[in-house]
């Protein structure tokens, strides 16, 4: 009965993910290998077909670069402004930080939805607030169109994901600077170190295992993101915002292929798994180092 | 005491549960979109037929337009579903094709049923054989103009595509002497894909192209005609500039806070724009007529097609009460029901003759166009992929050509072949 | 002199981050025709809270709020409760199969919902919970699962074993150990590790649309989709519903801020 301790805690736990982790890829793996539509449903199989057709579609190719960059961008730019902002919440203000953390802190608790909403009535180009701000100081030509160019639309979605991604950041960061032994400080003040030897030297150093998480668990949830592509371009102008799960949508319930849907998340997934071994591996190495 | 108390609540409970058990027929009936007055609308009808029908229970589910076809695919897939809902006509083809939706034309008296609707109407619910739905909600593409910005520069409506170039060539302009453009002739909706397929297309009618055979075996949008309507759009961007610069990204709501702030003069819609605008500015009016035609056919002004959209309501072929669904359907789509689409301004136009033809109709607005527009319209070509490919080949293509990085034949013709491809596929 | 400069700093920024919150807030209360004007402005003569009692005419929202409250409650509960017991498996124990399971968990993760959708709808239909509060409940739990369990799994790890070891010796079974001694202790992170899964289930979207359909078990943000209709943006009433919308999981952060830091500050010191 002891040996089975440790199983029978984990069992309800590994109950849930079998039904929503296991059944669906499954499921998913299968689809990909046949030829199902929407509408007839299953047709036979068809071996790699589908991953072929995935594979040579310029559409996906764009869409994992714009997905590459929305993740990778988007996460280091959260990262960074989030150690910056844990870094103002470190000075010693008292009562005054604990409430600007708070305020700072409210792009989290939004729901994506209702943030990328938000950002587009900001980002509108006729009737937009920022667009009437950079204007009026000439910045930017009145009218300019952010979410309709193909050369801003997927950054503007990234401002949003940014905005909405920093408060974790920051929390995760200013915890982490906060658990840092004094006497790291202490010891560096002795020899004289200046403050921005003493951030590159102790701080970032401290940091680097939270800051890898973060940026490993941001690329992976900005990956799967779906709903703020969604919500404020659909992937579009001319499909130059697409991105990897909006494209998922498209193949099954736009084009109505199943196959080739299930086809293109079994891609996603592959990625994201081999991403996250070589992860583990850097971090095994790291702790072994 | 207490296993008194115990029994009254098992007792009551069983009572509770053995009254669902009873002759009632429960009915599931899903309303996508539609405006506030049309729900309550539909709400009180289905009271009403409840009344009339003591047996049948219908529970009503109000869900968004804009993820119908996820959550229907979603339903389907699974064998679930309601019993009746409202699409779009086009999913005749696709729902039709799939088992989904019940050919009605099986019931017994579908032939005096088919009597109450505009003919033409009707045929939109027909997919091969079978008809797959009742008409409701009819929208035909038109052409609308700010009435102030047109009064002021002093010119009428366009009804050739010269003429249509030259107002919003002249309508195009700074207002407030800053040196910049501020009010544009047209406004194009090209962030909603869908939207910006079903707004080209009518021009495309107009001139006399056509989507697809009529045996839905090739397609023919890249037919010179094509071309020629969609030189007519990429002209009017890269040449006159008349047409607002933002439009990729713009949707139903851009599109009317533009018009209604006095931003773009023209905007092609339907009958609900009209409405839009008086919302969002009050007292605000608009011109509102056919779509234009080529110069050379000025003669078919009132007889070339427009693009037509229709809501059908049907009924689940994996329902398991198909009469009582079949009630519920006429009741809610009669000639008594129809009278509502007349009385309020729902944005669309109704579907029945004696609507139509009652006094009451003399006083919607711009009914004789739309009554015209309707007889001579023509919908998408009912084929199961047609959506797919209006959204995802016709417009990003068409979006190109007009942005000026592909030549109109050249979008058109590589259009024209991947569209071929999946209609192909799907034999 | 620099602390105020840097009170000023901090105060601008907040403005600044704050930008979409406001504008929607200023959204919210206009009337429809004063929405998305030129020069746009943040105040009018003609603003009221009108949008904020209209939204309830227009869709009912006190149902789907009181929908999100129990799907978000009772999945944040189910969710601690289940990966509390895994997390401590995974930090207490050693046996077979440890990294597999973790591994397993860390999957999970990764597939987009796109694709997950249908099977589970398929699954819910098939066992009876379709549009069902428990059926959305256990989704969720599912899907936060694998983030909580590895919360809480940092959290364990950094309760030293020494307490633990002592109460064991003393004849404690390791079930008693975990709920008089570590999860005391843990508290911090629990509380943390409460409001990231209320807040995952709370703002999520995409499964309560397609794994609900009737009003009575509706959630608000499906609500707040249902304003963007075919034809007409009912913008001010759809800002009303998410200002109220993200008071909950606001103040719910503000009230429990202390106890999430300090679980977090334990949990990042590992």
């Amino acid at each position: 009965m002891r040996k089975l301790t440790p199983y029978l805690l984990l069992a309800p736990a590994l109950l849930f993910t079998l039904f929503v982790l296991v059944y669906p890829l499954v499921q998913n793996l299968i689809n990909s290998l046949s030829d199902v539509s929407m509408i007839t449903g299953n047709s036979g199989w068809i071996g790699l077909h589908n991953y072929q057709h995935v594979f040579e579609d310029t559409l996906f190719w764009r869409s994992f670069r714009n997905t590459a960059v929305y993740a990778v961008a988007g996460t280091l730019l959260a990262l960074l402004i989030g150690l910056a902002f844990a870094l103002l919440l470190n000075i010693k203000l008292g009562k005054f930080s604990s409430i600007m953390g708070c305020l700072y802190t409210v792009p989290w608790v939004i729901s994506p939805v209702v943030a990328g909403f938000a950002w587009k009535w900001l980002l509108n180009d006729n009737f937009g607030i920022v667009n009437y701000w950079l204007s009026s100081v000439g910045i930017v030509p009145v009218g300019t169109s952010w979410l309709g160019h193909p050369g801003t639309a997927l950054l503007s979605v990234m401002v949003a994901r940014v905005w909405q991604f920093y408060p974790f950041a920051m929390v995760m960061f200013l915890a982490g600077i906060q658990s840092i032994p004094q006497e790291q400080y202490e010891a560096a003040a002795v020899d004289g170190a200046t403050m921005v030897r003493r951030f590159f030297y102790i701080t970032l150093p401290n940091l680097r295992a939270v800051g890898s998480v973060l940026l490993v668990l941001g690329v992976i949830w900005s990956f799967n993101d779906f709903n703020m592509v969604f919500v404020m371009t659909r992937g579009g102008p001319m499909n130059t915002s697409m991105v990897l799960p909006v494209l998922v949508r498209e193949f099954s319930f736009v084009h109505f292929n199943l196959g080739r849907g299930s086809a293109l998340s079994m891609v996603i997934f592959m990625l994201l798994t081999t991403l996250s071994f070589l992860y583990l591996k850097l971090v095994s190495r790291g702790e072994q180092a | 005491m207490r296993q008194k108390l115990l029994l009254t609540i098992l007792l009551s409970l069983t009572l509770v549960t053995c009254g669902k058990r009873s002759d009632v027929v429960e009915l599931h009936d899903w309303n996508f979109g539609g405006r506030a007055r049309l729900i309550e609308f539909l709400r009180n009808r289905v009271y009403s037929f409840e009344a009339k029908n003591p047996g049948i229970k219908v529970i009503q589910s109000d869900k968004s337009w804009n993820m119908i076809r996820e959550i229907l695919y979603a339903d389907f897939a699974a064998g679930a579903g309601p019993d009746v809902m409202n699409t779009h006509s086009n999913f005749a083809a696709e729902f039709g094709e799939a088992g989904h939706y019940y050919p009605i034309n099986r019931f017994p008296d579908f032939e005096t049923v088919k009597q109450w609707y505009v003919p033409h109407l009707m045929e939109s619910t027909r997919y091969k054989d079978n008809y797959y739905g009742l008409p409701s909600s009819a929208i035909a593409f038109v052409l609308v103009c700010n009435r102030e910005l047109f009064d002021r520069e002093g010119i009428a409506p366009p009804k050739t595509w010269s003429q249509f170039r030259e107002a919003s060539k002249r309508l195009t302009k700074d207002t407030n002497g800053d040196g910049v453009i501020d009010q544009y002739g047209l406004v194009l909706m090209g962030g909603d894909k869908g939207g910006f397929a079903y707004r080209t297309i009518p021009f495309f009618f107009k001139a006399g192209a056509d989507v697809m055979s009529e045996d839905l075996k090739t397609i023919m949008f890249n037919s010179p005609k094509g071309i020629a309507a969609l030189k007519l759009f990429a002209d009017m961007y890269q040449i006159d500039h008349s047409i607002t610069p933002g439009f990729l990204a713009y949707g139903h709501s851009e599109t009317n806070d533009l018009v209604s702030g006095n931003k773009a003069a023209m905007s092609i819609e339907g009958p609900w724009f009209r409405g839009m605008v008086s919302d969002k500015s009050p007292g605000k009016d608009v011109y509102v007529v056919a779509i234009p035609v080529p110069d050379d056919m000025i003669d078919q002004y009132t007889t070339a097609p427009t693009l037509q959209d229709m809501v059908m309501y049907s009924i689940n072929a994996h329902s398991k009460h198909l009469n009582e669904a079949w009630e519920l359907l006429k009741y809610l789509r009669n000639e008594e029901a129809d009278m509502y689409w007349i009385t309020q301004d729902l944005g669309a136009t109704a579907t029945t003759k004696k609507a139509l033809a009652s006094p009451e109709a003399r006083n919607v607005k711009d009914i004789d166009l739309y009554i015209n527009e309707l007889n001579h319209a023509r919908p998408w070509p009912p084929h199961p992929s047609m959506i797919a490919i209006a959204s995802n080949v016709f417009t990003p293509y068409c979006q190109k050509a007009i942005v000026g990085e592909l030549s109109p034949k050249a979008a058109l013709d590589l259009a024209a072949k991947e569209a071929q491809d999946i209609i192909d596929e799907k034999k | 002199m620099k602390k105020a400069l840097v009170r000023s700093a901090m105060i601008v920024l907040a403005l600044l981050v704050l930008l979409p919150v406001l504008w929607t807030i200023s959204t919210s209360m206009k009337p429809l025709n004063e929405v998305n004007m030129f020069p746009p402005k943040w105040t009018s003569s003609s603003m009221s809270f009108k949008p904020y009692s209209d939204m309830f005419f227009y869709l009912p929202f006190s149902i789907y709020t009181l929908n999100s409250l129990i799907v978000a409650a009772s999945a944040t509960v189910l969710t601690l409760l289940i990966g509390c017991l895994a997390a401590f498996s995974f930090s207490r124990f050693t046996f077979a199969g440890k990294d597999t399971f973790l591994l397993i968990f860390l999957l999970s993760q990764m597939l987009p919902g796109a694709s997950v959708i249908i099977p589970l709808f398929q699954l819910l239909q098939t066992v009876g919970l379709y549009d069902t509060y428990l059926g959305l409940i256990l989704i969720h739990t599912a899907v936060l699962l694998p983030f909580v369990i590895w919360l809480m799994y940092g959290f364990f790890q950094t309760i030293p074993r020494d307490v633990e070891d002592a109460a064991l010796i003393d004849g404690c079974s390791r079930m008693e150990a975990l709920r008089r001694i570590i999860l005391p202790l843990a508290l911090p992170g629990i509380g943390a590790t409460a409001l990231f899964a209320f807040l995952g289930s709370w703002n999520e979207f995409f499964f309560s649309l397609i794994l609900t359909s009737s009003d009575s078990t509706r959630t608000i943000p499906v609500g707040i989709g249902l304003f963007v209709g075919e034809y007409i943006d009912v913008w001010n009433q759809m800002a009303a519903a998410a200002v109220l919308f993200s008071l909950p999981p606001l103040i719910l952060f503000v009230l429990t801020r202390k106890t999430f830091i300090k679980g977090l500050v334990a949990g990042a010191g590992r």
